[in-house]
């Protein structure tokens, strides 16, 4: 018998008396919150920014302005070739992408009670980009802010994830003597535009 | 209503005043108390070191001398929490049943029971709540800081009706002082420190006096403010809970045990 | 040694164990920040609870339907029944896909299993990418917290590790040069790696995907660079259907470290287009542990560490002092299951304060099982004469009122009589910091007699 085998035998044999899953009561935690207002708030205390812009034109010219000087941009909206610097093919090679400055994004889902951001393969065109980018800026319709992360995992189909990921807040890390240093190896910026 | 007055050995033994106030105490609220002689230990030094079937004895002893009482009252969160809580390894007949459900620990009892708070105590020295764990996380007597649950506490409930009393709020509220029975002792130097950062606590908040509901924290503290000299006084609650002590003075009633 | 014995080693720098006591204190206090914050935590705590029990109890038909879905999404699923075997795997699959240099993110499975030195042995290059891990990898020691790795070493300690290791200038522990630092130093690994580890912190049956969480974005950086993911998980990391990670995710970065969410919560499900994605089931004494009534919640465990940080024997004796993989409350539940004798002092590494039970975001009854693990070591371990001795004639004379008097009243009179400089001289632990209590000159069990008797003159 092979070791699959004897685990899961192992396993029936020694494990207890049915016990019933229990049932979420969502009830329990709704609190009437200011979505928007929650979310930006914790974005902010994950160490991002927040900006709400009328369109993604805005974001475009939003994020030139914060990040003026940048060489290596790259974003999957509409009509931004004025904003790209590299294209998709480029970005096919991420081992020799060290140097991405700016990746914009669209999200499709964020989370008031965390600043979470929701994206997925198709909202990223290679999966490593957002980690080795130095600033991520994501954009995310307010209405699509769910208030809790039971909402968020009731919006997505359990089938037809491939690659999916919450982002909160730029890559972090506290391991040297517990001070807060922003920008370990991933983005070392996170800028939500709330359109 | 008759109610067994459980006194632990080491208080019986060692702090013998924590046991008579108890006792006033109780008489002062008009409860019918009798001290059963045949009494001796709940059993959990034995238990908690890994031997329970030796604290066997202990624990059939104690449900013979206290079958028979409505309640068991005792100046001990700890030893109560053991009889309800570990008293499942001796055959439960109606009696152990009975005896488990009707252990207090004393200001449970006088808050839960009894259902009075203004017991005409007066203690005018600034207090800090030692609040040992087994009441606290065995018995509930106290919301523990780690749940998020409405804030209480019998004991501050009682205390805050003591005359001239001033209660201190310490930085940890509810941090284990090191004792931990047989702990004490084969890790003596975790607890000695732990009780060494409890007393600093205490010290830095401005506490003249650290109380709790277990003479066994306050053994350990006492233990390690004597030796290091420093200028803090233990009392048990009972002991405050029946003080009639109008007037501050340099060392409380009662220093010189 | 027992875990006294090195508690009593960390204690020798009381400085440092002051500041460990304070900077885990702290994790403690933000965690309790945030979790005052949500509405319904303690019904949260219970729905952690009731769905990893319940999990438990339907674990083997979970797994199966886990690999039946990993398989559907291309991935591949192996089986490994002990550390060994895990190790021999994770090697096997390394060098069918000829990778020499792997990175990996954190996973106390691979800890548990000592991949690392396996596979080092075999003369492949493993980089912990997590920056805690990656520092007490460069001090060839093991992490002594299971969220953060390195919190016993000083930022003085690890500016000279870096420059020893990766040639940095004296920067006086400046985290922020040391952190910009390692990231060079590990992009480069990442940029290079042939393979990548991560852990996985839940399987989700019903999809076949598995989460991982990180802050610092490493396990990504590994995984979607390199051409082979492995991800090794124990076999209690499943649950049932992936909205039960939004119970676990609300729970786990609050408890861990007060953040409502890590930073980055990976799902994976398919390997990207042209690599490998593997996943390796792993029992290592778990299937055992289930077995036993007492102690099978302890798999409840999501590995926040926050019983860690709300422990105070932890934080004043350091997680190296429990000399096993998980230290804390938690691995004291644990690794007793996994040998007896060698962790036969970690249950007694505790007052049974019950702050770890209050703590714990999925209501492991921890000190409860601390408590029964302790009887099972006095009944099973070999223990020292005098505490079996002393023990049984301790229960004989409680559970005799007769004898009970009789050493009562010889202890009593020492306590009075005998001068405190002897007292406290004797070879007894209790009065190497403190004093005894001071003698009266009756038991309470005398002066209740004599007022007993008193009253009965009066009446006469």
């Amino acid at each position: 018998m092979d070791s699959r085998d004897t685990i899961l035998k192992k396993l029936k044999a020694n494990k207890p008396e049915f016990i019933a899953l229990p049932k979420i009561n969502l009830d329990i935690f709704d609190e009437n919150i200011d979505m928007v207002k929650e979310f930006i708030r914790k974005v902010e205390v994950a160490g991002g920014k927040v900006f709400e812009v009328t369109d993604n034109k805005e974001v475009l010219s939003k994020t030139q302005e914060a990040f003026p000087d940048t060489k290596v941009n790259f974003t999957n909206l509409d009509d931004s070739g004025f904003f790209n610097t590299i294209d998709y093919e480029t970005l096919k090679n991420p081992h020799k992408l060290n140097d991405l400055d700016v990746l914009v994004l669209e999200s499709t889902l964020g989370v008031a009670e965390n600043g979470a951001v929701w994206l997925t393969d198709n909202d990223i065109p290679v999966r490593v980009i957002p980690f080795i980018t130095k600033h991520l800026v994501l954009v995310l319709p307010k209405e699509n802010i769910v208030p809790y992360m039971h909402q968020a995992y009731n919006a997505l189909d359990p089938e037809v994830l491939d690659y999916g990921i919450f982002i909160s807040g730029p890559s972090k890390t506290a391991d040297i003597e517990q001070s807060l240093v922003i920008g370990a190896q991933g983005a070392m910026s996170m800028t939500v535009f709330l359109v | 209503m008759k109610v067994g007055l459980f006194i632990p050995c080491y208080i019986n033994q060692l702090y013998p005043q924590v046991g008579k106030a108890t006792l006033e105490l109780l008489e002062k609220l008009k409860v019918e108390v009798v001290y059963p002689s045949g009494q001796t230990c709940c059993g959990q030094p034995m238990a908690n070191s890994g031997f329970e079937n030796e604290s066997e004895g202990a624990c059939i002893n104690f449900v013979n001398n206290f079958k028979d009482f409505d309640y068991i009252v005792t100046p001990s969160g700890s030893c109560a929490y053991h009889v309800k809580k570990h008293y499942n390894i001796i055959q439960q007949t109606d009696e152990v049943v009975k005896v488990r459900k009707n252990v207090y620990e004393l200001c449970d009892f006088i808050v839960n029971v009894l259902k009075v708070k203004q017991l005409g105590a007066s203690f005018p020295y600034k207090v800090g709540v030692h609040k040992s764990c087994h009441g606290l996380r065995g018995l509930r007597l106290g919301s523990s800081s780690e749940l998020v649950t409405a804030p209480y506490s019998y004991i501050e409930a009682l205390l805050k009706e003591v005359k001239g009393i001033e209660l201190m709020t310490l930085d940890r509220s509810d941090e284990c002082c090191g004792f931990g029975g047989t702990f004490a002792v084969t890790e003596d130097v975790v607890s000695a420190k732990m009780g060494k950062d409890k007393i600093q606590d205490h010290l830095r908040n401005g506490v003249e006096v650290i109380t709790a509901t277990d003479v066994s924290c306050l053994m350990h503290l006492e233990g390690l403010i004597t030796r290091n000299k420093q200028p803090l006084q233990v009392r048990h609650i009972a002991e405050i809970l029946n003080s009639t002590i109008e007037s501050k003075v340099a060392h409380p009633k009662g220093q010189k045990h | 040694m027992s875990h006294s014995k090195l508690a009593g080693i960390f204690n020798k720098d009381e400085k440092k164990v002051d500041w460990h006591d304070k900077a885990l204190w702290f994790v403690r206090h933000k965690r309790d920040l945030s979790v005052h914050e949500v509405k319904g935590w303690e019904e949260l705590r219970n729905l952690g609870h009731g769905i990893k029990a319940h999990t438990l109890s339907h674990l083997d038909v979970y797994l199966e339907q886990f690999e039946a879905n990993a398989l559907k999404n291309g991935v591949q699923v192996h089986w490994a029944a002990n550390g060994d075997e895990h190790n021999q795997i994770v090697h096997g699959i390394l060098k069918e896909n000829h990778a020499k240099k792997v990175v990996k993110s954190k996973s106390m499975l691979t800890e548990e299993c000592h991949l690392n030195p396996f596979l080092e042995a075999n003369d492949i290059e493993v980089i912990d990418t997590d920056l805690g891990e990656r520092i007490v990898q460069l001090a060839k020691e093991q992490p002594s917290h299971i969220v953060l790795p390195a919190i016993h070493k000083n930022k003085l300690e690890v500016d000279e590790l870096f420059q020893e290791h990766l040639g940095t200038k004296p920067c006086n522990g400046d985290p922020q040069y040391l952190t910009g630092e390692a990231r060079k130093h590990l992009r480069e690994k990442f940029i290079h790696a042939d393979a990548a580890i991560t852990g996985v912190n839940f399987a989700i049956a019903e999809n076949g995907g598995f989460v991982v969480c990180t802050n610092e974005g490493n396990a990504d950086m590994g995984a979607h660079l390199a051409a082979v993911h492995i991800a090794c998980m124990g076999v209690e990391k499943i649950i049932p259907k992936q909205e039960h990670l939004g119970v676990f995710l609300r729970l786990l970065a609050r408890s861990a470290t007060g953040q409502p969410i890590t930073t980055y919560s990976s799902h994976f499900r398919k390997p990207r287009k042209d690599t490998k994605m593997h996943i390796v089931i792993v029992d290592n004494g778990r299937s055992e542990q289930l077995s036993r009534p007492d102690f099978r919640a302890s798999l409840h465990c999501i590995r926040c560490g926050a019983c860690m940080n709300t422990c105070p024997i932890y934080r004043r004796s350091g997680g190296h002092s429990y000399d096993a993989t998980i230290p804390g409350p938690i691995g004291s539940i644990l690794s007793p299951g996994k040998d007896l004798t060698k962790y036969s002092t970690l249950p007694f590494a505790s007052t049974l304060c019950g702050s770890c039970s209050d703590v714990c975001p999925v209501k492991i009854d921890i000190h409860t099982q601390l408590y029964k693990w302790r009887q099972i070591i006095g009944k099973e371990t070999p223990q020292p004469f005098i505490k079996k001795k002393s023990m049984a004639a301790m229960g004989k004379i409680f559970s005799k009122p007769s004898l009970y008097g009789k050493v009562g009243a010889v202890a009593h009179w020492a306590l009075r009589t005998l001068p405190k400089s002897l007292i406290n001289s004797w070879p007894n632990i209790w009065g190497k910091t403190r004093d005894l209590p001071v003698g009266h000159k009756q038991s309470f069990d005398q002066w209740y007699k004599e007022r007993e008797n008193n009253k009965k003159d009066d009446q006469k």
